[in-house]
């Protein structure tokens, strides 16, 4: 029964661990900063295969996003927006199920230079972050951390049910050892650096 | 325990015979596995990173009590379900259970060792459940219903011609369909799976106690569809996952991902606390974590094994290695094959049980400079050596290759020193002295005494 074998495999982890002298925790990896997150991200997140946009000067970003959506080959006609996406930041496309969108929106609560990723919360849809083939992610501009581990101690004061962190397109080799794209998520993540509000972030 | 552990020189020479193709196979992927590895570790103060990584799994390891409990309240407080599997029996049970009490007729997973170790599927199965191996090179080998091969690509031993002829059959895609095409075709079975499984069942990379977070990482996207869209999340977790704190996921995450496939990071990497909270979040309903003993708490005793359960499973050891580049996992006979497998099975399993693969290494060391948490894997490998000539378990030819190597196991430059044996006695005499080795001198050609050492040789692979 569980809580038997609970008690049994705590009881010999105990046992074990008081049979040798305790180690300390080493501190932090004091992995080296960067001057411009901004750009070190851009850079580290297009080398694994992600886009990126700059939506700085853009006005309208709603009708923006439309076009952008509509140029992509194949072109976008019909999108899944994830709860957490400000009106301003909607495409005007019909909305439908992720299973059937060409395109997903999202916003990122931040981005990371160093591994090159998008931070993602459940505070939003996960079917929109993982079903349709394109996911497109605001992320609200000052909020790109340098180190992972700053953006995760941040993190922590701010965690839903399931965080994603998106570093790229969804990647295989297994077939031949040839890499493919778009296996089980998104074959194509484009960030979107733009300076606005999002959902529980101020603007900077 | 039933493993095919004792076949291993056995099968060794049959894979050798047999299916060439795997030998080509594995080695060239893993050559490209080890030089990506190597690239990703330049990068970075990799040996800082290791000796870090090394300390933290250190002091999480002779702390393990008390990170196991924090690990449990908090997972308990975020909304999930712990569960204590001190076995393989109790942990198929657990999962087994779960699934009958929700009524589920679907189950999706996501690529894990662990529940290879415990033989799920067939359980599963047997209660007439579905399953779906998700991981494009799982469903590859659930299909030919073969078991992985190597840690991070499972199908590593399979050709594209392999896969065509497999989909052309399964799938109905076209002979000579590229791995595109060959890729979208399981892609739509496994969407479609996705959508209607109503358990998804996962391993973990990392278990942080601080938080009660389990930290997965992918590259395909499998793994966050496995943990988002089924109704109930079962993630099977060795209880060596442990990690203390939030922060020290941000070096592991990266550390992992440059020694497995020298990426900055996992294309995807999921953080999963507990059941959805968020009004829209449609993630599951209920998180089960069960937390599997499964031998671990032996290894964890054993005065040198211990430090095997640092293992991150990033597979490098497996790439470095010239015996397993030779036949790939299967011959091993368990699910952790190569270097880590021939440490660590001995200690899971029992060393009777896990005879002879303390043997199945040349001591070249390329393993330990691969590893990023620095397991000192030919020393371990000499220690269970040791115990089993102790213990009687040991054949002529390894008391032999023991005898061989004792007078030179207490001084320093071990292994370099073993591999000038092997250079000056020739391919004969080395095969003497390394018995495995002697396994597939009988196929094949070996290199002539060579003035260069014989880790050198074995580091280019013997070709
Ligand atoms: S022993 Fe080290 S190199 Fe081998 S799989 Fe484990 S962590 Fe990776």
């Amino acid at each position: 029964m569980s809580v038997e074998s609970r008690e049994r495999i705590l009881a010999r982890v105990a046992e074990a661990t008081a049979s040798r002298a305790g180690l300390p925790h080493p501190g932090a990896l004091e992995t080296p900063l960067t001057d411009d997150p901004e750009a070190a991200f851009v850079k580290r997140f297009t080398s694994s295969g992600g886009e990126v946009v700059e939506a700085d000067r853009v006005r309208g970003r709603s009708v923006w996003l439309t076009r952008l959506l509509r140029g992509l080959d194949p072109e976008v006609v019909g999108v899944a927006v994830g709860p957490e996406v400000p009106p301003e930041f909607r495409p005007r496309l019909p909305e439908v199920a992720a299973a059937h969108a060409g395109a997903g929106i999202s916003v990122a609560w931040a981005a990371v230079a160093e591994s090159g990723s998008l931070i993602l919360p459940s505070t939003g849809t996960r079917a929109v972050q993982l079903l349709p083939p394109v996911h497109v992610v605001w992320v609200p501009r000052g909020r790109v951390y340098g180190r992972l581990e700053d953006a995760l101690r941040e993190l922590r004061r701010n965690l839903s049910a399931g965080v994603g962190l998106h570093s790229g397109p969804s990647k295989s080799a297994d077939i031949g050892r040839t890499v493919v794209t778009g296996v089980h998520g998104p074959g194509r993540c484009m960030a979107v650096l733009g300076s606005h509000a999002s959902a529980g972030t101020s603007e900077t | 325990m039933d493993t095919g552990i004792k076949d291993y020189a056995a099968r060794s020479r049959e894979i050798i015979r047999e299916e060439p193709g795997v030998r080509e196979s594995v080695t060239g992927a893993t050559i490209a596995f080890d030089e990506k590895r190597r690239q990703g570790y330049a990068e970075v103060d990799a040996d800082t990173w290791r000796r870090w990584a090394e300390g933290v799994k250190n002091h999480t390891l002779t702390h393990l009590d008390r990170y196991l409990a924090e690990a449990e309240e908090q997972l308990q407080a975020n909304g999930a379900q712990v569960h204590w599997a001190a076995d393989a029996a109790e942990a198929r049970e657990i999962v087994t259970g779960l699934a009958v009490r929700h009524g589920v007729r679907s189950v999706v997973k996501g690529k894990s060792m662990v529940t290879e170790e415990i033989d799920l599927n067939p359980v599963l199965e047997a209660a007439g459940i579905e399953v779906f191996e998700t991981d494009l090179g799982e469903y590859i080998l659930q299909l030919l219903e073969e078991p992985p091969s190597h840690i991070l690509g499972p199908a590593l031993h399979k050709s594209l011609e392999q896969v065509q002829e497999l989909f052309a059959e399964r799938l109905d895609t076209a002979r000579d369909g590229d791995p595109d095409t060959l890729a979208r075709a399981a892609r739509e079975v496994l969407r479609d799976a996705f959508i209607h499984a109503d358990m998804g069942i996962t391993g973990a990379n990392f278990l942080v106690a601080e938080t009660g977070t389990v930290a997965l990482i992918e590259n395909e996207g499998n793994i966050r569809l496995t943990t988002s869209l089924p109704r109930v999340h079962v993630a099977v977790v060795g209880i060596e996952k442990l990690l203390p704190r939030m922060t020290d996921l941000a070096g592991f995450l990266q550390l992992t991902a440059r020694a497995a496939t020298g990426q900055p990071i996992g294309c995807f990497v999921s953080l999963i606390q507990g059941p959805a909270a968020d009004p829209g979040d449609d993630g599951p309903e209920e998180v089960h974590v069960v937390l599997v003993d499964n031998g671990r708490t032996d290894v964890l005793a054993h005065e040198h094994a211990w430090e095997a359960l640092r293992c991150v499973r990033c597979g490098a050891c497996l790439n470095a290695c010239p015996v397993y580049r030779q036949t790939g996992g299967h011959a091993y006979g368990y699910v952790y094959s190569g270097p880590i497998g021939s440490v660590l099975d001995p200690g899971l399993l029992g060393l009777h049980e896990a005879m002879p693969l303390p043997f199945a290494s040349s001591l070249c060391g390329a393993c330990q400079d691969a590893c990023p948490v620095r397991i000192p894997i030919p020393e371990l490998l000499l220690e269970w050596r040791r115990e089993a000539q102790e213990e009687g378990l040991t054949p002529w030819r390894e008391r032999a290759a023991l005898a061989g190597l004792a007078s030179v196991a207490t001084r320093p430059g071990l292994y370099r020193l073993a591999g000038k044996i092997g250079s000056r006695l020739g391919a004969t005499g080395a095969a003497r002295v390394l018995p495995m080795l002697g396994e597939w001198s009988k196929d094949r050609a070996l290199p002539k005494p060579s003035p260069r050492t014989f880790r050198d040789l074995w580091r280019e692979g013997i070709e």
